[in-house]
């Protein structure tokens, strides 16, 4: 475990240094995230400037969830964003061998090579919104509430990880899955509004299928009203896990079958 | 050492037909078919030799590797290292295995290539006693040093191969694995990477499988052959043992010592042989003769030629492994 | 024309074989699209519920659902990928071999890049567009779609694709300026975004930013077919607004020529 530890600090690092190399290209990516999701903040604001409430929330409220979905999105994007590139090319390249050959879990090898430092443009964005709309949505700071806040931000991450991993796996069966890593993970769209706006078909999948409800939307109604705890937060962390369980076994069972069919 | 024990691969093989209807038609109803890219090939290879693996495109040489580097799975038989199966023990195999795809590279792409062997030396675990003697190693053998800090996305060919080269040996494996690895090189290079191969091989007693279509690549370094044609073993032995069963084209080169007086027409009019049995080439003023061995001795051509031109020079050429290569491709060993 | 045709259809068809391929993928692509504009639908529908009235900065619910879905498949028929041909030809050398042939450089890279709209139009286009103007009939209770309001958005649409073609050939030039174009490229989509009206109709901008952004290229790759689809122009607005696209397509067409004259001076003192 030690070991793995310092194959990823020594990987992380090289990450960093080549991202040196490319500097203007990381502050334009970084950049273009924050313009992406301010674009979509502003519409919102466009759209209070006319009415009051949006499915029985405030500005501040909506603006809540918006930023907190962020954070994990965000996560998730700067530390595992080489899962979208098995999906895309790495296996259809046969690329992939090379994790093959090294005496190192291949998972952690590919999830390990690739740090994508301009996500933080998503997290810092996300960061600024949760300050900003904090107080007026009604979000009160004790103690156990920032536990679970983090707590919270963990396990939304590791649905947005599971999602792509499962999804990634994918490809070592049909050769390129990068349009369907695109499909699952835009679901999270979904996520960043208040699920109740939704018909009740769309609101099931996203809470039971494709749970991406639960990284913004569940976990801020505990913390705007305290109602509900062990559904909002508890709810996401059982679903979380039992996604990245059944993630890691599509993996796996990929694995060999790529081991079998070859490329 | 290395055991490949009848070893067999078979692959669903999608047929598609020409044009855009048969493109559309193949979406809506695929037809399949069960192909045996590798049948039934056993052999043995013993701790540090150089076995060049060979055979024509598509014969199934890379499938083989692919399941002696446990990137593959067979679909029946087995092959082991030292008795580890690449599957079962995959992290144990592949601490003993270096791999060299010529055309894939394994290093760090953005990065100086140091860091790429700071990482690998993690990985596999090496200390720093043992990491500091294999660099200078390796640095000796392949003069890494004029390159070792640029980014690897900025060297040359050569260069990327040899730093892949001692990317797969910092580990010290037993077995080293090298696809196609002077493919593209100029004749420097290629020189110089076969040297390192036999000096590592000399120092380490690695064992060697080279693949390779470069003829030069195996009569300089390979102590043995193993062919591979349509997924079946065609030839196991020593390249002398191939030249001697299946070399029959000698070569007769002379200078004459009148060329206006040679005629190739009238030299090959005295003895009846046709076609691929007696070709006469002229270049920059020597005269190459081939002609097949079973067809005339060595010693009857001999006779024949120095009675029937005044030749100035003269040698015997020994059998042409890229000919005898060249023929078994495209007839198969009969 | 009929030379020209048989000349450079090979390169449509090639296209269109490797993208039946991965079809799979494409109908996916679209679906993600998809979920898109039905997050902004159920929003936009949250949003016209609170304020009460069916009014919303003059469009109504309706009006809302056809805008976000006809901006939707339009995006398909107008989208190009002729910055990534060339910056990847650039960058690993093929373009040679594109030079090389007895073709225009231009028209071989356009015959190629049409071939995604084409394939657009008959895998998602039609049966999405067909599914929409059912939702508008069934919901309305009369069929509201008119034949020469499409006619003129097909018109419309063509041009907006030259001008994304000429504006992405413009681009995929920059490859030989830079050699990352993957952080321009980012920007690019998400600003282009946001100024063609594809997150929020350009009409519901503030005064000074909608004029400058309705002059600007980017309001004739989306904007203006759009409108002219759902009949929101007058005879006059409509007739300026088509002049519009089409000098914007012939200001394109110039400028991607000249940047293609000075890349290729670039390209003979480099090498290849």
């Amino acid at each position: 475990m030690k070991r793995l530890l310092k194959i990823y600090r020594m990987m992380l690092s090289q990450n960093i240094k080549a991202l040196m190399e490319y500097r203007i290209d990381f502050i334009i990516g970084a950049l273009s995230f924050m313009i992406d999701q301010a674009v979509g903040i502003g519409f919102i604001f466009i759209i209070f400037y006319q009415i009051p409430q949006l499915g029985g929330f405030t500005l501040d409220q909506i603006v809540f969830i918006y930023g907190f979905s962020l954070i994990p999105k965000g996560l998730d994007h700067m530390f595992t964003d080489n899962l979208w590139n098995v999906g895309y090319f790495i296996v259809q390249k046969g690329q992939f061998d090379k994790y093959l050959t090294r005496p190192i879990s291949p998972l952690f090898h590919v999830i390990a090579e690739k740090f994508q430092i301009d996500a933080a443009g998503e997290l810092i964005m996300g960061i600024v919104l949760v300050c900003i709309s904090a107080g007026s949505a009604g979000v009160r700071f004790t103690w156990y509430n920032v536990l679970l806040f983090i707590v919270a931000v963990i396990f939304a991450s590791m649905i947005y990880t599971a999602i792509k991993l499962g999804t990634a796996a994918l490809a070592f069966r049909i050769k390129v899955s990068g349009q369907i890593i695109q499909v699952f993970y835009m679901t999270n769209e979904f996520a960043k509004y208040p699920a109740v706006i939704y018909g009740n078909v769309i609101k099931f999948i996203i809470t039971y299928v494709v749970p991406f409800a639960f990284t913004g939307y569940y976990p801020c109604v505990y913390f705007m009203t305290g109602e509900n705890p062990l559904f909002n937060i508890g709810g996401l962390v059982v679903i979380s896990g039992l996604l990245t369980f059944i993630a890691l076994i599509i993996w796996q069972t990929g694995l060999k079958a790529y081991e079998s069919a070859g490329s | 050492m290395i055991e490949v024990d009848k070893l067999r691969k078979e692959f669903k093989k999608v047929e598609k037909d020409q044009g855009l209807l048969g493109s559309i038609k193949g979406l809506l109803r695929p037809k399949y078919e069960i192909i045996a890219a590798v049948d039934n090939v056993s052999f043995n290879v013993p701790e540090g030799e150089i076995l060049g693996f060979i055979g024509p495109n598509g014969a199934g040489k890379s499938t083989v590797i692919k399941m002696l580097t446990g990137i593959l799975t067979p679909t029946s038989g087995k092959c082991t290292i030292n008795g580890r199966d690449p599957v079962a023990d995959r992290k144990k195999y592949v601490k003993d295995i270096g791999v060299v795809f010529g055309q894939r590279t394994q290093l760090w792409w953005d990065l100086p290539l140091r860091e790429t062997y700071g990482v690998l030396k993690e990985i596999y675990e090496v200390d720093d006693e043992a990491y500091k003697k294999k660099m200078s190693f390796l640095n000796e053998v392949l003069e890494l040093d004029g390159f070792i800090t640029s980014p690897v996305r900025t060297l040359s060919l050569g260069q990327r191969m040899r730093a892949d080269i001692a990317a797969s040996l910092l580990h010290s494996p037993k077995v080293l694995f090298l696809d196609e690895p002077t493919i593209g090189l100029d004749v420097v290079v290629k020189n110089n990477i076969r040297n390192a191969i036999q000096e590592i091989n000399k120092t380490e007693h690695t064992t060697v499988i080279l693949t390779t279509h470069d003829i030069s690549d195996i009569e300089l370094l390979c102590d043995r052959i193993v062919m591979i044609d349509k997924g079946k073993k065609v030839y196991d032995g020593s390249l002398e043992d191939m030249k001697i069963k299946y070399g029959v084209m000698r070569e007769i080169c002379f200078v004459p010592e009148n060329s206006e007086s040679f005629s190739d027409k009238s030299f090959k009019a005295g003895l009846d042989l046709s076609g691929e049995d007696l070709t006469i080439e002229k270049e920059h003023g020597k005269y190459r003769i081939r002609f097949n061995s079973d067809k005339i001795s060595t010693k009857d051509m001999l006779s024949y030629t120095l009675a029937n031109t005044e030749a100035k020079d003269i040698s015997v050429g020994d059998a042409d492994i890229e000919e005898i290569i060249r023929r078994l491709y495209k007839s198969g060993i009969k | 024309m009929g030379r020209v045709l048989r000349l450079y259809f090979p390169f449509t068809r090639a296209s269109i074989q490797s993208s039946l391929m991965y079809s799979l993928n494409m109908i996916f692509f679209s679906l993600s699209e998809l979920l898109y504009c039905f997050v902004m639908y159920y929003l936009w529908k949250a949003v016209f519920e609170s304020s009460g009235g069916s009014d919303f900065m003059g469009f109504d619910m309706q009006d809302m659902v056809l805008y976000l879905f006809i901006t939707n498949v339009t995006a398909y028929l107008t989208m190009s990928d002729a910055d990534n041909t060339i910056a990847d030809e650039i960058k690993d050398g093929s373009i040679s071999m594109r030079l090389l042939k007895p073709v225009s450089f231009s028209m071989s890279v356009l015959f190629k890049d049409i071939a995604g709209p084409i394939v657009m139009f008959c895998m998602v286009f039609v049966p999405m567009t067909a599914c929409v103007e059912i939702y508008r009939a069934v919901t309305v209770g009369a069929v509201m779609f008119n034949i020469v309001n499409f006619a003129l958005y097909l018109v419309s649409a063509v041009m907006a694709y030259l001008i994304s073609f000429f504006m992405n050939m413009c681009f995929g030039f920059l490859a030989f300026y830079t050699t990352n174009l993957w952080g321009m490229g980012m920007f690019k989509k998400i600003v282009l975004k946001f100024l063609s009206g594809a997150v929020i109709p350009l009409a519901f901008l503030p005064d000074l930013l909608r004029n400058i952004l309705s002059f600007l290229p980017f309001a004739s790759l989306s904007y203006i077919p759009v409108m002219i689809y759902m009949g929101k122009y007058s005879t006059s607005e409509l007739v300026f607004n088509m002049c519009l696209q089409l000098a914007w397509v012939a200001v394109l067409a110039l400028l991607s020529r000249l940047v293609w004259k000075s890349a290729i001076k670039k390209l003979s003192v480099q090498g290849g």
